[in-house]
């Protein structure tokens, strides 16, 4: 069975391909050369000319586990806001559900509809995994795959603090990919859900959790380094410390330094990039951020965009979200410390245009992603749902790709934060290829999806086809193919098949003899079995859904 | 026919209660014999001995208490509930794959949905959408409290083994745990003994009936917030020990205020349980303080929360007299028959269940981390266990009814 997308216009960064008109042949699931006069074609579509793009794939997007399905219970509100009218954050299909919280059904069907063929939770906790799995097992049409949450546990920092060689933490970080069946390492405000066990209130990058008597910086050295040596593709994933503090830019910029070049990722990074001048010591420290980023060429940063309108916050940074807990909207949150392992909290946001704070981190947010010069290393996010629903990016593309759109915007924002902003000093439009490369290209590299996030031979035809059109966010809303795995699943904007995508891994080897230290430590102050802690690929891989993939390349 | 296939050890994990212990040896000397259950400790606990000793039965499906192949009672249902307008699937003692399966034959039969805990479980839903709360779970608690005040519940009426597991364990990281503060805060017949300390410290009881923390809660909480109570005691709480019992709290390194919904048996009691999280959150403004619900059974944690993210709600109420098929799921337990209403019942039960009343259809199915693999929510959220399969039945799980069903009504 062969199928022929004749006349497309490939957008393919990672070929260098841009509007170049080409056919694509599609077999059992995978992109294929040219076949043979002698095959037969099974299927032809004429695309006209259509622009063709791989799979949207979102890098950071909390769509499972524990703290998406509290705010799930604690938001029963959001269900029934279904004709929602605020536009910023509620751009979408007219089937969305609009809210912040989708279940799982709707998590799927609304990403595909978009174009987006495979998302990524950013934050498992490892003793949670199990449940993260579960939901992205009952998320339909779209590939899955998560990073695990390491440095505030309690055995690595007992590890760290008894000054274990650099083999021991690298092997209990692959043995946690394999036993938390993940794909990536990620570190939340390192060290500070611990200290806040302790009762400490802030972490700074030099300052000691107090028990454990090491420092933030120290944490991103070790799992930096742990990942870099393991040869895993994702760096590390960071939520740096004093998530949405006024100052914190400096720490972000210390940060960017503390792993001695060894590739990181700093997430959310808008969340990161705020000054103290002006008379509300607020300020965008944007440029700063920027400049960093531009002249660190081994680091890279999703954005974190905020948008207007309802939604939830759902971090694992309990420490920071226990301060933000005060300003919820609507006033209620949870807050856990969680078996020793990490911490969560979940609290409602309700970001408005009025609001100096709010008004000045949505252009903090664009005023990074213009500034910002390599799309390879800046990724389009809104940390679903904490900035805003992801059912917000064809809005957001177009904030970027349009700059009167963008200009005509900022000048209904709070007057004070127009005034400490130089958003409109910014020229510059993102072209369709530099969406193609931060939302396709550079996101499957960053992850290590060899075969996903292009056009090339070989490739999983994950493709999405959509009319050039001058209202980008029309554009973005509605294609009019999707392809997963070579099966036409979306045409004119709605599902036409129900599938149900894979689950990426990477799982490098490790010394066995990890689990003896592991062992005596679950017998002695866990509460539950070790063997029980790790999830097989029959759990996660049933009935034909879900199948386990493991990228790890030596 | 069902037999155990041969004798066999197995590592269980135990449903019987919501701290589902995974160190649960489950070993038969002979295929006829009870097995022997031995936990870790060594300490036997009565609610897993039951659970796994729970004899094998052969037991056929039935309609209106005659035996009947599984082809005819999955007729039946068919029948029953291709005449129904308005069905409702209760009870809903199931495990994941259970509810996974029971979920789209509710949306194909358009049943509502509620667990035979809901009014326990409503009342810890109705705080958590109102204010939320700051809470632990059992690994912290194990680890770092050094004071636990349990408020109307003694917990070892409902789980066993908490003390054993989370309290007087012999070694902890951040405290010392022979030395930990015990308070009991009212409640009604309460079993303190398993709060006498290691090296033999007596708890600390503050009686008060059950009926009264409400108003002890609050007194509580208004103390915590630093208000002047103008009495001298609160429904037979000395004020002054109250007061004692703030000034502990707030010196406490990791203080851990304890509920079970299934406790607070009274009107409104979520609002008592909104004084207990409340107060966590005004102790976590300067010093550190959990809450932790516990209690839980019946899957109850993991229907709530699988039907969360299915459905994007959390499970509610239904009263019987809207609903004109009753669909009833006991897969625990064979002591929670369904409820004798005046209209069809269909029950996919515990093959031991006895009725009074025979329902309309019956049909025997096996029990998650017995006769069948499965997976369980703890009742602290978070921690997501596997069930293993410890005997040969030939009973079906309800998923593979639930499936052979669809094919029916399709």
């Amino acid at each position: 069975m062969i199928t022929l997308l004749k006349n497309a216009k490939l957008i393919d960064p990672a070929h260098g391909k841009d509007g170049v008109k080409e056919d694509i042949y599609i077999r059992d699931g995978r992109i294929i050369a040219k076949p043979g006069d002698s095959e037969k074609i099974n299927q032809t579509i004429d695309l006209n000319g259509k622009i063709v793009m791989a799979g949207a794939i979102d890098m950071h997007s909390h769509i499972g586990g524990g703290k998406v399905n509290i705010a799930r219970m604690m938001l029963p509100e959001y269900q029934e806001t279904k004709r929602y009218t605020e536009p910023e954050a509620h751009i979408c299909s007219p089937s969305c559900t609009h809210n912040a919280t989708p279940s799982t059904t709707d998590t799927g069907m609304r990403y595909i509809e978009m174009g987006y063929t495979a998302a990524f939770e950013p934050a498992i906790l490892a003793i949670n995994a199990r449940q993260a799995h579960l939901e992205m097992g009952d998320t339909p049409m779209i590939d899955k795959g998560g990073y695990a949450m390491l440095g505030n546990d309690d055995y690595f920092l007992r590890l760290l603090a008894g000054k274990a060689d650099q083999k021991a933490i690298n092997d209990y970080v692959a043995w946690t990919l394999h036993a938390t069946q993940t794909i990536g390492i990620k570190v939340v405000n390192p060290g500070g859900i611990s200290a806040f066990k302790f009762n400490q209130r802030r972490l700074n990058l030099d300052e000691n959790n107090v028990h454990y008597q090491v420092t933030p910086r120290q944490i991103l050295q070790s799992l930096s380094r742990a990942v870099n040596e393991l040869g895993i593709a994702k760096p590390l994933h960071v939520h740096c410390n004093n998530l949405g503090a006024a100052g914190n830019f400096q720490t972000t910029l210390d940060t960017m330094g503390a792993s001695d070049g060894i590739p990181m990722h700093l997430t959310h990074i808008q969340f990161h990039s705020y000054g103290t001048e002006g008379d509300k010591k607020f300020s965008s420290a944007a440029a700063q951020i920027a400049q960093a980023l531009n002249s660190n060429k081994h680091i890279s940063a999703d954005v974190g965009q905020i948008l207007f309108g309802q939604t939830v916050t759902a971090s694992g940074d309990n420490m920071m979200q226990h301060l933000n807990a005060k300003i919820a909207n609507p006033k209620k949150s949870v807050i856990m410390d969680i078996e020793c392992d990490a911490g969560c909290g979940v609290v409602p946001f309700k970001y408005r245009d009025q609001n100096y704070v709010n008004a000045l981190q949505w252009a903090i947010g664009l005023e990074i992603f213009l500034s910002v010069e390599d799309p390879w290393r800046i990724f389009l996010t809104t940390d679903h749902p904490n900035g805003a629903p992801f059912t917000s990016y064809p809005h957001l593309i177009r904030l970027l790709m349009d700059k009167s759109f963008r200009n005509d915007a900022f000048a209904k924002l709070n007057l004070d934060a127009q005034a400490m902003s130089n958003l409109t000093s910014l020229n510059r439009e993102y072209s369709l290829y530099e969406i193609a490369t931060m939302t396709r290209a550079a996101a499957a590299k960053l992850i290590g999806l060899q075969d996903r996030g292009h056009l090339g031979v070989g490739a999983a035809a994950d493709i999405t086809v959509y009319t050039d059109q001058e209202d980008k966010e029309a554009m973005f809303s509605k294609p009019d193919y999707v392809f997963k795995d070579g099966e036409l699943v979306v045409k004119d904007g709605k599902v036409v098949k129900v599938v149900w995508g894979k689950t990426h891994t990477t799982k490098p080897a490790y010394d066995a003899g990890v689990e003896k230290g592991l062992k005596d430590y679950f017998d002695q102050y866990h509460t539950i079995q070790l063997d029980n802690f790790k999830i097989s690929n029959d759990e996660i891989a049933q009935d034909g859904r879900n199948q386990v993939i493991d990228h790890y390349k030596n | 026919m069902q037999t155990i296939s041969s004798p066999q050890n197995v590592l269980a994990t135990c449903p019987a209660c919501g701290l589902l212990c995974d160190d649960v040896a489950v070993s038969w000397q002979s295929a006829d014999a009870k097995p022997a259950v031995t936990l870790k400790s060594g300490k036997p606990c009565a609610k897993a001995i039951a659970f796994f000793s729970s004899p094998l039965k052969t037991t056929s499906p039935m309609i209106a208490g005659k035996p009947v192949s599984l082809a005819d009672a999955l007729g039946r249902v068919a029948e029953l509930t291709a005449a129904a307008q308005s069905p409702l699937i209760a009870g809903l003692s199931t495990d994941l794959a259970g509810f996974r399966a029971a979920y789209p034959f509710a949306q194909k039969i358009k049943a509502e949905m509620m667990h035979m805990n809901v009014q326990s479980s409503l009342r810890n839903t109705k705080v958590l959408q109102s204010t939320g709360w700051q809470t632990t779970t059992l690994t912290e608690v194990k680890n770092r409290a050094d004071m636990i005040v349990l408020i109307g519940t003694d917990v070892v009426s409902h789980n066993p083994r908490f003390f054993e597991r989370a309290v007087w364990v012999d070694d902890a990281m951040f405290t010392d745990p022979s030395a930990r503060k015990i308070v009991y805060l009212g409640g009604d017949d309460l079993d303190v003994a398993p709060g006498l300390s290691p090296v033999g410290v007596q708890p600390t009881v503050m009686p008060c009936a059950t009926k009264y923390l409400p108003e002890v809660t609050a007194a509580l909480r208004a103390l915590l917030q630093g208000k002047t109570l103008k009495v001298d005691a609160v429904a037979g709480v000395a004020v002054s020990a109250l007061d004692q019992l703030v000034e502990q709290l707030k010196q406490a390194k990791y203080a851990v205020l304890v509920w079970v919904a299934k406790d607070l048996d009274f009107p409104h009691a979520e609002l008592t349980i909104q004084n207990i999280t409340e107060s966590v959150a005004i102790l976590n403004q300067h010093s550190r303080a959990m809450g932790l619900a516990l209690g839980g059974s019946d899957g109850d944690t993991t229907v709530n929360y699988a039907h969360t993210w299915l459905d994007g709600l959390t499970l509610g109420e239904h009263t019987l007299d809207t609903h004109d098929l009753v669909i009833w799921v006991n897969s625990f337990s064979p002591d929670k028959p369904a409820p004798i209403v005046n209209k069809p019942v269909i029950v996919f039960g515990h093959p031991d269940t006895v009725f009074n009343t025979a329902p309309d259809v019956f049909i025997p199915i096996a029990t998650p981390g017995l006769d069948a693999a499965g997976t369980l929510f703890r009742v602290d959220s978070s921690v997501v266990l596997p069930l293993k399969k410890v005997r040969e039945t030939a009973l079906p799980t309800l998923a593979e009814v639930m499936q052979q069903l669809e094919a029916k009504l399709a």
